[in-house]
């Protein structure tokens, strides 16, 4: 990887025995059609708690499979999937859903919010479905993850009365809703300019530094660099993390 | 080779199979109620064969029972313009039904393998022998007689003494079954020597013909020559009625067959109606989500009218597999429907026939019908700016506008519901069609089921009115005097006689009638307005009168007026005492004094036409064996009467008009049919519009519940807000129902919509809405959070 020019790399903390991210012998074949697909080939890759790690590779390498196999939203073909020592691949749909909300907050590259639910609205909905806390306990717990992010203001606008950066923002928002312990992010930068970016990435350094894993797909180098970590991806296999 | 465009056109239909799947449905419902239309052809053509097969016939001539041997019947047959002759016998009198007597015809027919004209035939069992006896199909359809061969009927001869029949089997016969369904009487066929041995009167009572020509003036020519036939025949006394001639093409009960389907065709255009609006929405979506697809198409050159065309193309290949399926569903509706009214109404079997017209019709409406309603939106989607095109979603962004705002404030639901709720409002067009399709068909039950409490509450007002339960009618015309009334009273079982004189009247020029009663009648009268006639105005028999509203209304005539009534008598003026509010003779009755009658008419003081008995007890066994004995004892003294006990009538017009209702109504499940369909349609559609908000929702955290509380919430909003609509339209319609029964059949039914049809209106419309989006919402659960967000 090309390092000139890179900004500097978060700090790397120590890490444990075990690793909290682990993923073994995965594949996953997608069916197109009459097509098989195959966009994992086999990844052994192992990420530990508190990690920052950015998940590089041209388009159609797997990045995005990844991602979805940590957070559970797809299921490998083969191979185990663990994430806090649980092994998700191995749980129902239902399970997964609940598993989502309580532990893993996911912010997408075209931000993916509800365009009926007002900004608050969509930063308390993993709340609504956890059903954790009294109404009002939630709305409070919305509130300063949107004051985090910048958007205590905006609390009460609809998607469409928001800039891209203010949508993304809250769309950080609603993944830290239940608090967790992991962070997955699907290019969150790639729709914003390079100043909003840059200010999305800060956004999710602080919350690395509170303790937690984020693991994020780019195509943007020096935000790549940036991380603790860089897993490369090419053809379905990683050829360097 | 298919052109790129032409494969598109086709392959946009097997993209999306539900949705295609309920828009080709939809469609074939809409066309398949175009085959209801089809109904009245396809009875003519089925009853025509039955006309063919009877040998119905185009005179009927009726007299005095007279002998005719075979030469006179030659004689008849040899008449210019005949074609053939048939005698009948006849003897109308009374069987037993249990307990109960009812009113009867035995036919006679001199060879029941070689008739005529008019012909009976055998539908199953024997022709009958003497002292045997043929039962008409429509007796046991009609709920009046119900006996099989090997079974006895017992018959009250005209001498007074029971006659035990055997039955050999059921016959069929057009006209014998349009007299038991149309006019509640028995119809058995038997020999003449059976209907002699009964009659105590040997001879034939009616003549039928069948004329080579039946135009008018050679009728009537024939008629004559018939009558100078007969002239030289011993005994015969001229005809005893007006000869009735059968216009070509008729067929027994065609006008109330043709009159009923006038429903039939309001019930039909609503249906059509919401499949319509169903197909346009579907078309609409349809087109409104591949904004972005356009939008290529215009950035690599396509036209705005080579794009259109992709897209009617859809359209046409849509109607016609639409056409195609309706067309088979509604030959097949139809071919269901004429065979039920044929069975229940004319006892007749209807073979499987197609009515070429419907069928042109229906595939041009089928095939014209998608691309017409896909027009407007099509027009639209080509006018979009490319650059928005090519940034379209094709899902509703939703949530800026003063209805979504309205929406948002709905914060006591939980989170789940106030999704679906405000998904609701995001495709408001197509949300408001698919309630409006819901609407038409809540609406169209509601008015259907109004109209028949309507009607049951007319039927069972009106009888409600008769305080007696049996009601002795003298036969022949001979009226019954105060000995009868003497006979009656000193029956046992018997509370109170009320004598009464009922008669045509003309007032104003329109068909009226008088009830003559006592001023202290068993009638539950009403008044509105005035007041009923006192004692003194009936002793000094003052022309007084009460008449109903509906004859005031269509006359003039109010309270204090004098008016005008040609009797049998001549004109009598009466002064409006009162107006009562009953619908007695469909409202056309003036009640005067029982004794003003008898000194109009000069017939001797206690004279009737009519007497209204009340029984000691209302059981309906106490009534029928009180009643055998009022018939009894009456007969023993020389008076011939027949009776009408109240609740039996009561029971068969509720029953007849239960029938029809209830046929609308079955009409009226295809309507409901369609906007179940385009419920299930609509919301098909919002799970695919938002798969990868599905995808999204189950990212952060949302269980199969939630999800399904979203979509079920969507479901209820848009079946609540059609049964909103339903209640308002549903009224109209109604009364536009009760509007065309009481102009087209003379009726005067007031309009009903009870409160109890709303609440299990809207009850059943929640239920089913529910159950018939299960499938749509269960793929909704069942959807992987990748592949959702994968979705394109």
């Amino acid at each position: 990887m090309d390092t000139e020019g890179m900004v500097e790399r978060a700090t790397r903390p120590a890490r444990v025995s075990e690793p909290f991210i682990g993923l073994a012998g995965v594949e996953k074949t997608y069916r197109m059609g009459r097509l098989d697909y195959p966009a994992l080939r086999g990844i052994d890759l192992e990420i530990g708690a508190g990690e920052l790690v950015a998940v590089v590779g041209p388009s159609g390498s797997g990045k995005t499979t990844i991602l979805n196999l940590v957070a559970g939203i797809d299921r490998p073909t083969a191979g185990t999937v663990t994430v806090g020592g649980r092994r998700i691949d191995l749980m129902s749909e239902e399970e997964l859903a609940v598993w989502r909300g309580e532990h893993v907050g996911v912010v997408f590259q075209f931000f993916q919010l509800l365009p009926t639910l007002s900004a608050l609205e969509n930063a308390v909905l993993p709340l609504d479905f956890a059903r954790r806390g009294s109404k009002r306990e939630r709305f409070e717990h919305a509130r300063r993850n949107l004051a985090l992010v910048g958007l205590g203001d905006k609390a009460d606008h609809l998607p469409a009365e928001l800039s891209g950066g203010e949508q993304q923002r809250v769309a950080i928002a609603r993944a830290l809703a239940a608090d967790p312990q992991l962070i997955v992010g699907d290019e969150p930068t790639g729709n914003l300019d390079t100043v909003t970016a840059a200010e999305m990435f800060e956004l999710f350094k602080r919350l690395n530094e509170q303790g937690k894993t984020v693991l994020y797909v780019t195509h943007d180098r020096e935000l790549a660099a940036r991380a603790h970590r860089v897993v490369a991806i090419r053809d379905g296999v990683v050829v360097a993390a | 080779m298919v052109s790129s465009l032409l494969r598109k056109s086709i392959s946009d239909l097997s993209r999306r199979r539900s949705r295609t799947f309920f828009a080709v449905a939809t469609l074939a419902l809409a066309v398949a109620s175009l085959g209801l239309f089809a109904t009245p052809a396809l009875m003519n053509r089925a009853m025509s064969a039955e006309v063919t097969a009877d040998r119905l016939p185009d005179l009927t001539i009726s007299m005095r029972p007279l002998v005719l041997d075979q030469a006179q019947l030659s004689a008849l047959a040899a008449v210019p313009n005949v074609r053939a002759v048939e005698p009948r016998s006849l003897f109308g009198g009374r069987v037993y039904v249990g307990a109960r007597r009812a009113f009867a015809q035995v036919l006679g027919i001199p060879d029941f393998t070689r008739q005529a004209v008019n012909v009976v035939h055998v539908a199953s069992g024997v022709a009958p022998g003497t002292g045997v006896v043929l039962t008409d199909a429509q007796n046991a359809r009609q709920g009046l007689l119900s006996v099989h061969a090997g079974q006895t009927v017992r018959i009250i001869a005209a001498d007074g003494a029971v006659r035990s029949l055997r039955v050999s089997g059921e016959g069929r016969n057009l006209d014998g079954g349009q007299t038991v369904a149309s006019d509640s009487v028995i119809v058995l066929y038997a020999t003449p020597a059976t209907v002699a041995s009964l009659s105590r009167t040997p001879g034939y009572d009616e003549l039928f013909f069948t004329l080579g020509d039946t135009r008018p003036a050679a009728v009537n020519t024939t008629i004559a020559a018939i009558r100078h036939t007969l002239a030289a025949v011993p005994g015969f006394a001229g005809f005893s009625d007006l000869p009735q001639v059968r216009a070509a093409g008729d067929w027994p009960g065609k006008s109330g067959f043709q009159n009923a389907s006038k429903f039939l065709y309001v019930i039909t255009l609503l249906a059509l109606l919401s499949a319509l609006v169903l197909i346009s929405n579907t078309v609409t979506t349809l087109v409104a989500e591949q904004t972005s697809e356009i939008g290529i198409m215009k950035a690599v050159g396509g036209r705005r009218r080579q794009i259109a065309a992709v897209y009617l193309k859809t359209a046409v290949l849509l109607g016609g597999l639409g056409a195609t399926a309706g067309i088979v569903l509604g030959a097949v509706i139809a071919f269901v429907l004429t065979r039920y009214l044929g069975s229940t109404l004319f006892a007749v079997g209807v073979g499987f026939g197609i009515d070429w017209p419907i069928v042109i019709i229906s595939a041009l409406v089928g095939l014209l019908g998608p691309p017409l309603a896909a027009l407007p939106a099509i027009r639209r989607a080509v006018r979009v700016p490319l650059r928005d095109a090519l940034q379209a979603t094709g899902s509703a962004v939703g949530g800026q506008d003063a209805g979504d705002r309205l929406l948002g404030r709905v914060r006591f639901l939980p989170r789940t519901a106030q999704i679906g709720l405000r998904n609701a409002g995001r495709r408001r067009r197509r949300s408001l069609s698919t309630s409006l399709v819901i609407a038409l068909a809540v609406g169209t039950l509601l008015a259907v089921l109004g109209l028949a409490t309507a009607v049951a509450n007319a039927s069972r007002g009106s009888w409600a009115d008769h305080g007696e339960d049996v009601k002795i009618v003298p036969v022949g015309g001979r009226l019954l005097d105060a000995s009868a009334a003497a006979l009656i009273r000193a029956t046992p079982g018997v509370a109170t006689v009320d004598p009464m004189f009922v008669t045509d009247v003309k007032l104003d020029g329109k068909d009226a009638k008088i009830w003559a009663v006592q001023q202290a009648t068993v009638f539950h009268y009403r008044i509105a307005a005035g007041r009923w006639f006192t004692r003194a105005e009936e002793q000094t028999r003052a022309h007084v009168a009460i008449i109903e509203s509906d004859i005031a209304q269509t006359t003039g005539a109010r309270l204090g007026h004098s008016i005008i009534v040609q009797t049998a008598s001549g004109p009598a003026s009466f002064r409006v005492i009162g107006i009562s509010p009953q619908q007695q003779e469909n409202g056309t009755t003036l009640f005067v004094p029982l004794t003003t009658m008898h000194a109009l008419l000069t017939s001797r003081p206690a004279d009737a036409n009519e007497y209204w008995v009340q029984t000691t007890s209302p059981d309906h066994a106490f009534i029928d064996r009180t009643t055998t004995r009022i018939e009894d004892t009456l007969t023993a003294h020389g008076y011939d009467v027949n009776s009408e006990v109240v609740y039996v009538k009561l029971a068969n017009e509720i029953a007849s008009n239960s029938t029809k209702t209830t046929m609308l109504a079955a009409v009226g499940l295809l309507v409901v049919a369609i906007s179940m369909a385009g419920l299930a349609n609509a919301l098909t559609m919002s799970v695919l519009e938002r798969t990868r908000e599905i995808g999204i929702l189950r990212s952060i955290g949302a269980r199969a519940r939630d999800i399904r509380r979203i979509f079920a919430t969507e479901t209820l909003t848009l079946a609540t807000a059609g049964w909103l609509i339903a209640v308002p339209l549903g009224y109209v319609l109604d009364r536009f129902l009760v509007w065309l029964l009481n102009n087209v059949l003379n009726l005067s039914i007031t309009v009903s919509f009870p409160a109890w049809n709303l609440a299990l209106s809207l009850a059943g419309t929640i239920l089913l809405a529910l159950l018939i989006t299960l499938v749509p919402i269960r793929r909704a659960t069942h959807l992987r959070p990748g592949d959702a967000l994968r979705y394109a």
